[in-house]
């Protein structure tokens, strides 16, 4: 059996691939311990787990808040430079700490979590990053590139020896597991050199039931799913207040919006707002969806062959978002400015185009194929044994 | 019309004509106007507008000023300043 160090940011996005490949783990006899942030996701760990708390001395507010309002490229910055670099400066010490006492045969590390990293190269552990989305492993432009690396420079500079530093220290040499599919990535970007190994999204979910109408939906009518995702639903309303003119000029077509219930009022007949959905059964029931382009609904509308519009906001959404358009299965919306006329067109567009469906149908092929939480925890295994030449791992 | 002002109403018709977009059109665009803030352009479609400046004023070289600029530079950029390295360089 195997001695598995996990470490994650406090983020959804992050924690959820890992408790699946945590699920995988344990089911196989494995032994767990995971170094996080417990006063803000210690309620989402699996119960009993094993806990060493990153922020026990740490004000919840020392840790920059992701700025609701940013867009773009400034949300790029202000996620690494506000956010995962003051936290890896703070985590630093207790996480070695964590490291030294669990001494794991292999540590999984969080790609947005470069102490864990850090400490796996200080201390010579093996180890492997995961990596949550298509977007984060491309080299976009030298500009971004020197930047990125200039953070990592001085992240090291005073805790790691002078032999041990180098340029993309987040990356594993040993293995990169990406949460996501090779063929999403497209050719318009190189990438940043790692042995990576790509085992498509967790296929099992912990999901809360959530009610939904579905006497609402009707069969002989075609249907779309709104989303612009939990973390920008309730940034404006603009775009959801577009979308809702657009579609009241589309009678013969039926649309769910995930949207604040406020929204509700202004809805023609043929659009139905809800706060929350089960997203991937509604997935089941329409015809394409409408979303921000991140990395978790997109999966889950291509795992269904489902085509999208895209109208990406921050963080990785605008690459996502032309990764999906240039693989063919995608429309672009500018998420601010896009009109109702727009809307309407592209919408059009997006139901007559038989083309979009058949490659988001084969990207889905490829998507159910993949090896998912079995694939990364194989891999993950293969570096432990690698390590004490144990068997069985 | 001035050749200050020439040169920064090339640059707003030239935004305007790449983007193509029904809303840009008749969008307010000034020497403050910034591209990721309130144009919400990617770095794609700014590389497209400068290559179709760089064809315009042929020497001046707006690729290579643009990769000699830093992140912070880069998400405040504005029309404006665009506009006064295109005046600067051809000087």
């Amino acid at each position: 059996m195997a001695r598995v160090l996990i470490t994650v940011p406090p983020l959804t996005g992050h924690l959820n691939p890992a408790l699946a490949l945590a699920r995988q783990l344990a089911a196989e006899g494995h032994e767990l311990a995971w170094a996080v942030h417990a006063q803000r996701i210690g309620d989402k760990l699996p119960a009993g787990a094993r806990v060493y708390a990153l922020d026990d001395e740490i004000q919840s507010e020392d840790l920059g808040s992701a700025s609701p309002k940013v867009r773009g490229i400034e949300s790029v910055r202000v996620f690494f430079e506000d956010y995962t670099m003051p936290m890896a400066r703070q985590v630093l010490a207790p996480l070695e700490a964590a490291a030294r006492d669990f001494a794991p045969d292999v540590m999984l590390v969080d790609h947005q979590m470069p102490a864990g990293a850090l400490v796996a190269r200080k201390l010579d552990l093996p180890w492997a990053t995961q990596v949550t989305t298509s977007a984060s492993i491309l080299k976009m432009s030298p500009v971004l590139d020197a930047w990125v690396a200039e953070q990592y420079r001085s992240l090291q500079q005073d805790y790691l020896p002078a032999e041990k530093r180098v340029e993309r220290p987040d990356f594993s040499p040993q293995c990169v597991i990406v949460w996501s599919i090779e063929a999403l990535l497209g050719n318009a970007h190189a990438r940043v050199p790692a042995p990576y190994l790509f085992v498509g999204p967790p296929q099992t979910q912990n999901r809360r039931g959530i009610e939904f109408p579905w006497s609402w939906l009707d069969a002989s009518r075609r249907c779309l799913l709104v989303s612009l995702g939990t973390v920008s639903r309730d940034r404006d309303t603009r775009f959801f207040e577009v979308m809702l003119q657009a579609l009241a000029q589309l009678p013969q077509l039926q649309a769910v919006m995930v949207a604040p219930a406020s929204l509700a009022a202004q809805a023609p007949d043929n659009v139905l707002v809800r706060d929350y959905v089960p997203q991937v059964e509604l997935l089941s029931r329409v015809s394409g969806v409408i979303c921000h382009a991140g990395h978790n609904t997109v999966c889950e509308a291509l795992s269904q062959n489902l085509p999208l519009i895209v109208a990406p906001i921050r963080d990785d959404q605008p690459v996502i978002a032309r990764q999906v358009i240039d693989a063919g299965a995608a429309l672009f919306m500018r998420h601010g400015k896009v009109t109702p006329e727009t809307a309407l067109k592209t919408i059009q567009t997006l139901l007559d185009s038989p083309q979009l469906a058949e490659r988001a149908g084969a990207l889905g092929a490829q998507l159910r194929q993949a090896p998912g939480e079995a694939g990364a925890a194989a891999a993950l295994l293969a570096l432990a044994c690698a390590e004490t030449e144990q068997l069985p791992c | 019309m001035n050749a200050q002002h020439e040169v920064l109403n090339t640059v707003i018709a030239t935004i305007r004509s790449t983007i193509n977009e029904d809303w840009i059109q008749h969008f307010d665009i000034d020497a403050d106007t910034r591209f990721n803030d309130d144009l919400e352009l990617e770095s794609i479609e700014f590389v497209k507008i400068a290559e179709a400046l760089q064809r315009h004023y042929g020497e001046i070289d707006i690729i290579g000023w643009l990769s000699g600029k830093d992140i912070h530079e880069l998400i405040g950029l504005s029309v404006g300043q665009l506009a006064e390295h295109i005046i600067t360089a051809g000087r």
